[in-house]
């Protein structure tokens, strides 16, 4: 017994060794209709040119709420179920950057740490002693800073590069998973459900075995 | 009229007689406790695992270019599609909690030993259809996780003698995992729950010949068993509700703790992540296979690991019944064994260091051990308990069992 203990205890040092590998401030994400919007002009003005989110239609941000002749004037003559799709030519891309930028619309999902690791990747940009770009949360990144958190120097401006990154990701961690506010509501209600309904079986359950003596 | 519908029937098909002899006649002991309830859970995940899957493979595409993105078509543009494969996802997860915990539970009660070993066997064998169906399961998605994955699981039949090569390529149907794989391991993905569903009838059959085991391990006087209709149906579907309050609260609430974020970035044979890991059910065997440094040596490790438990009726050989209740020693090396799994899990999960893997080859060494020194341990045990005084029921079961085996083998 001692021996497992012994272990145990290596085992949970072990885990926060590993823990401080990649440190993420950890980011409340503001859900609200006002963030998601604000986090979609954003990010048509400084992402979407170069990236795409090919499994959202524009037609999912009407439903979501946002304005007909928003949708109208990002979607230009395509239809509305058209997907968003990026501007950049791939060979463009591939002259540029070296590689094609990737889809966003998992982006929220698709990393360890989630709309966190978003956040501090797009806060993680600063210069180096070479006066080169470079990012502490994925230093092999090809992006440049886009919201350019690492020129910015006097606090205002920082705070509202912040807010910017911290809206983007609310947009990103919506396009992710459309159908999680629908999904919690809906939640509430199941579990309520069967709350009751397990009470109830438990008196069932009861009232048939009180026959036995 | 119903009774002259149901007489119909009877006379061309014994209707009344099968849910008599099998429901609301079938003799059940009635201190089963709720560990006994995980069999029927194990059963309902199983139809639920049925009906989602049916439904999302029609809308799902087997092929490399597409199934990715037909994931995304289910999850945000088929009507409740994200319910339909977050209960599938995560019904994967609950199918083998629930399983673990019916198979701790036989382990505990010694539910294997005489005459339950068929239907411990055909438990193991359901295990292991289990098994492979969810490992194929795991590659529909075409994620990085379910590339990688299913890359280097194939890639452990290498250890095949003298034609791993072949093997691969075969399961394979490619040198790589590719097309080819993809549609393969969903038309297995959509025929394995059937044979499943066959080998669950072989183990009722055997359930209904041989009956429970009950937590005292002792057969009990006709008078402490009870029909399985009302009472167990009753207790089964409470049991059922509460199980579904807590599968309910991770289908709406965390579905995706439950999904790798890496299996959110498609397929890239060309970029390997930077850390390959199974799902949770399968990290105490992955470890083990890690813990050993040679490749064939893991896997053969690995693929002893799952079957050990089948050969627990001859590992087991005290002859006091009951498994746990009524054996201090066999109690602890029951605990023992499932910590041990807790930390093959663990050392499983985390990338491999230095001292992780030192840890995972000890607790491999134990996980062995457990088995191979059970029989020692069981008969000095036994040793000391008969020394010590048991029971009365307990000695007129062994001698009555005794009696039993010398009988059929004067026979």
């Amino acid at each position: 017994m001692k021996k497992f203990i012994a272990w145990l205890a290596l085992c949970s040092l072990i885990s926060t060794a590993g823990a401080t590998e990649t440190k993420l401030e950890k980011i409340q994400v503001d859900t609200s209709m006002a963030a998601v919007e604000r986090g979609i002009d954003n990010l048509m003005g400084n992402c979407h040119n170069c990236h795409t989110l090919k499994y959202v239609k524009y037609h999912d941000l009407l439903h979501f709420g946002i304005s007909k002749s928003k949708v109208d004037a990002w979607r230009g003559d395509q239809p509305l179920d058209a997907p968003m799709t990026g501007l950049l030519p791939d060979t463009a891309a591939m002259q540029s950057f070296g590689k094609i930028p990737p889809d966003l619309s998992l982006m929220a999902n698709a990393r360890e740490g989630g709309p966190s690791y978003v956040y501090a990747y797009l806060l993680g940009y600063y210069t180096t002693a070479e006066g080169l770009p470079g990012n502490h949360i994925f230093p092999e990144t090809k992006m440049p800073d886009a919201l350019g958190i690492s020129s910015a120097t006097d606090e205002a401006q920082r705070a509202e590069i912040k807010s910017k990154a911290r809206d983007i990701v609310s947009f990103l961690t919506w396009a992710a998973d459309p159908h999680k506010a629908e999904r919690h509501r809906l939640g509430y209600y199941v579990i309520g459900y069967l709350l009751v309904l397990t009470l109830m079986m438990y008196f069932v359950k009861k009232k048939i075995w009180s026959r036995l003596e | 009229m119903a009774k002259r519908i149901i007489d119909w029937i009877d006379h061309r098909f014994p209707l009344t007689r099968f849910i008599k002899h099998e429901l609301t006649g079938y003799p059940t002991p009635r201190n089963l406790s709720y560990w006994w309830n995980f069999g029927f859970l194990a059963g309902f995940v199983l139809v639920l695992q049925v009906a989602t899957g049916i439904f999302l493979a029609m809308h799902y595409k087997a092929d490399v270019t597409l199934s990715f993105d037909s994931i995304q078509h289910i999850m945000r543009d088929v009507n409740y599609g994200w319910l339909l494969r977050y209960l599938h996802s995560t019904g994967a997860s609950a199918f083998f909690l629930v399983i673990y915990i019916h198979m701790a539970r036989t382990l505990y009660y010694g539910s294997y030993r005489a005459p339950r070993e068929l239907m411990w066997w055909t438990g193991q064998g359901l295990l292991l259809l289990l098994m492979a169906t969810a490992f194929m399961g795991y590659l529909l998605p075409w994620g990085q996780m379910s590339f990688w994955g299913a890359t280097v699981i194939t890639n452990l039949f290498r250890a095949t003698p003298f034609i791993g090569d072949q093997v691969v390529i075969w399961l394979r149907g490619d040198y790589t995992v590719g097309d080819a794989t993809l549609t393969r391991f969903f038309a297995l993905h959509y025929l394995f729950p059937f044979l499943i569903i066959g080998a669950v009838l072989i183990h009722l059959v055997a359930l209904h010949t041989v009956r429970s085991s009950n937590p005292s391990g002792i057969d009990l006087k006709a008078k402490d068993n009870i029909p399985f209709h009302p009472y167990f149906t009753s207790k089964d579907f409470y049991g059922l509700g509460l199980f579904l309050i807590v599968y309910c609260t991770f289908v709406f609430f965390f579905p995706d703790k439950l999904i790798e974020p890496a299996n959110n970035i498609p397929a890239n044979p060309m970029q390997t992540p930077t850390h390959i890991v199974p799902e949770w059910y399968f990290l105490p065997f992955y470890a083990i296979l890690r813990a050993v440094p040679n490749m064939v040596g893991g896997v053969v490790a690995m693929g002893l690991s799952v079957m050990m438990f089948a050969f627990m009726p001859f590992l087991d050989r005290s002859r006091i019944p009951g498994g746990a209740h009524f054996r201090p020693w066999f109690r602890i090396q029951f605990y023992l064994f499932l910590l041990d799994m807790l930390v093959l899990g663990y050392v499983g999960y985390i990338p491999p260091t230095n001292n992780s893997i030192v840890i995972g080859q000890i607790a491999t060494l134990c996980y062995f051990g457990s088995f191979f020194l059970l029989p020692f341990i069981s008969k000095a045990e036994e040793r000391w308990l008969v020394k010590r005084g048991l029971p009365p029921a307990v000695q007129t079961l062994m001698v009555s069992e005794a009696e039993e085996k010398s009988r059929r083998k004067s026979r």
